[in-house]
């Protein structure tokens, strides 16, 4: 079987963020980016899928400017076999829609019998991107997996508010997004990474996915407008005294402002 | 090689990963508690593919010999590849000194001396009986050549014994001490002399067993306490009168002369290329720390790190760092090329990088003054574990004599 993993390159979880002087993103000058944590839980999930099922072809797909090369072969450094690498300044500012439009032109090349991608990215946490994908392709999908099983069709315990579960089975081909923790990521071994240079990356532009000005910042609907720091709030005010005093104080505060 | 790689990077991030979230919360156990660094080794293996990867070369070599095929000669096995082989020994190397240097210790003296010694010295039949258990850390290996009253000269002043009995077996008698992995070791190679009438001391034939851990008469003690590298347990081993098959002597005949010290020597020179590693670890982490710290701490109202005397001492870290860089490049680079250092070279480079790292990582205590003598800031470890690159694997002093030696017989 073939399985395709959707993966995003974010800011790393340590790296420090500040707002670009456009104001309309974060300054991505000089810090470190990694793959995206829910996206780490998709490929897991699928290299797990391919030790247990010989002749499984684990493809990873991205879209973004040269540094994501690191992370693609990073991912074949884990096991993935091949990459794709959508690397096109064409496809810079696509929002969630553009976004699934050129992983749905990658899947309709690729054929996959199954699709894994993160359930949201770190830094958009729009948590469309996956939806929109299998809505285009027409095939089925489920969201927030915690586990992930296949016998025959594909079951998926799901995560639900309140801590609730929901089994859902799906027949390939499918689309499943991840949630975090689903998995233990496993680590590049060395001689995976060492052996990941060798491994194909193929790089594609836009055009060579037919979506010429259908994609990119001039086609997405979605635009920031501003991006910033929330101020300081004002006015706090430090309740002292014992105790009870602190208490009394608190609730004549809370009766006094109406909230209750 | 004048930078790492991108698959250098590579590796060193997802090591450096591991280390972060398996070996850092762990420090204070390893260094200051009971616990042994062999779980966490067993674990960075595995999550690495290492020992998979050691399974499937021994077993490589292994059916080579069966087939009476000739070992690879350093520079085939090397050559393409030989450059990726020695990165994939050295980053983790380089990356778990920024942390636990100790670790790394326990770690080399098992796979790096142990098993190595058995591989180079064993017939095939005892390199499946022992090594193999040890290169994938299943087991962990001690090798026993230091005694108390022998340490540089080794084996001129060894006082260990072995005495051929009836049975073509041999009786063995003898204390070492300083040993890595000594109390905790599953298999012992023990380097001993064979008593004969008629041969003076300082000529007998040096011979190898491999030892496993509860023989009847060898006992090992507890971990000795030291100044540095708590997180490798270090102890002595008391043999008295343990019997030996023949099957037990490395290379299973005895040797012809009164040899065995070059085969030392050239595993003495792959553990000089380790301490350079060793010491990159060190300075890096010894550098990062000051820095941070001098940017950070303020006296008499500005940054330390706006004081000429704290500039300088950071100057000479970064001096420190990229030589000792390029040493390991060096290394890295000649493997690549199937070569490797001569016994001086390595010499050299050994003495330069334990004395850079033992420098820079008192430096790192000074620039921390009263916070770096307290073990909370972590530079205070790492000045106790630097300073014995300068006394294992050959002492400054004897590093000093290789390299002149080499110069004046030119």
């Amino acid at each position: 079987m073939k399985i395709m993993v959707c993966i995003k390159q974010v800011p790393h979880q340590d790296a420090r963020l500040d707002v670009n002087g456009a104001g309309t993103w974060i300054q991505e000058e000089n810090i470190k980016f990694e793959i995206n944590p829910y996206d780490q839980n998709a490929l897991e999930a699928a290299l797990q899928l391919k030790d247990k099922e010989a002749g499984t072809e684990v493809v990873v797909v991205s879209i973004g400017p040269e540094r994501v090369t690191q992370s693609l072969r990073t991912a074949l450094g884990m096991g993935a076999d091949r990459a794709v690498h959508v690397k096109d300044g064409a496809a810079d500012g696509s929002d969630s829609l553009g976004t699934a439009k050129i992983l749905a032109a990658v899947a309709k090349a690729e054929s996959p019998d199954l699709i894994f991608a993160g359930f949201m990215s770190d830094d958009g946490n729009l948590a469309a991107t996956g939806p929109m994908l299998a809505t285009l392709l027409g095939i089925p999908h489920t969201t927030t997996a915690v586990s992930f099983q296949k016998n025959g069709a594909i079951q998926v315990e799901r995560e639900l508010e309140g801590g609730a579960l929901e089994v859902v089975e799906l027949n390939t081909p499918c689309l499943v997004t991840t949630q975090t923790g689903m998995n233990q990521v496993r680590y590049a071994s060395l001689k995976g990474i060492m052996a990941a240079k060798k491994k194909p990356i193929d790089v594609k532009t836009v055009a060579d996915l037919g979506l010429a000005g259908q994609v990119g910042a001039d086609a997405a609907k979605i635009k920031i407008e501003k991006l910033y720091t929330p101020p300081k709030g004002q006015g706090a005010e430090i309740l002292s005294g014992s105790v009870d005093e602190v208490v009394g104080k608190l609730v004549g505060k809370i009766k006094e402002l109406g909230l209750l | 090689m004048i930078e790492w790689s991108e698959q250098h990077q590579m590796i060193r991030d997802v090591v450096r990963r591991f280390i972060e979230a398996e070996v850092v919360p762990n420090v204070e156990a390893l260094e200051h508690g009971d616990m042994p660094p062999y779980d966490i080794l067993r674990k960075f293996y595995s999550a690495f593919g290492m020992a998979e990867m050691q399974r499937a070369r021994f077993a490589k070599m292994i059916e080579r010999e069966k087939k009476g095929e000739p070992a690879k000669k350093k520079s085939d096995a090397e050559g393409e590849g030989g450059g990726d082989a020695a990165a994939m020994q050295l980053i983790p190397i380089i990356e778990l000194c920024r942390h636990c240097p100790g670790m790394v210790t326990a770690m080399g003296v098992s796979v790096g001396l142990t098993a190595a010694s058995i591989l180079s010295k064993g017939t095939t039949r005892q390199k499946e009986r022992w090594a193999l258990d040890i290169l994938t850390l299943d087991k962990i290996g001690a090798w026993a050549i230091t005694e108390p009253g022998s340490g540089s000269d080794a084996f001129g002043g060894m006082k260990a014994t072995a005495k051929r009995t009836p049975d073509g077996g041999y009786l063995l008698n003898g204390n070492k001490t300083f040993i890595t992995n000594g109390p905790y070791a599953d298999t012992i190679v023990f380097i001993c002399k064979l008593e004969e009438d008629g041969v003076a001391p300082r000529d007998r034939k040096m011979l190898h067993f491999v030892l496993d851990k509860g023989m009847p008469g060898l006992v090992q003690s507890k971990p000795m306490r030291k100044m540095g590298l708590h997180s490798s347990p270090t102890g002595e081993l008391f043999l008295s009168d343990v019997k030996a098959g023949p099957d037990r002597l490395l290379g299973e005949q005895e040797p012809t002369a009164a040899d065995g010290r070059s085969g030392a020597k050239s595993t003495f020179q792959t553990e000089r290329s380790g301490v350079a590693a060793m010491a990159l670890g060190m300075i890096e982490r010894s550098l990062e720390l000051s820095l941070a710290y001098a940017k950070e701490r303020v006296q008499f109202g500005k940054p330390i790190g706006e004081f000429q005397l704290i500039q300088e001492k950071l100057a000479r870290m970064e001096v420190a760092r990229m030589n000792v860089q390029n040493l390991v490049f060096r290394t890295l680079e000649l493997a690549s090329q199937g070569k490797s250092m001569s016994f001086a070279e390595a010499s050299a480079m050994k003495l330069y990088a334990a004395r850079a790292a033992d420098e820079v990582c008192q430096d790192a205590v000074q620039i921390f003054g009263g916070n770096g003598y307290m073990a909370e800031y972590k530079v205070e470890q790492l000045a106790r574990d630097a300073r014995v690159l300068r006394i294992y694997a050959g002492t400054d002093e004897i590093q000093i004599g290789a390299i002149a030696r080499d110069l004046l017989t030119r």
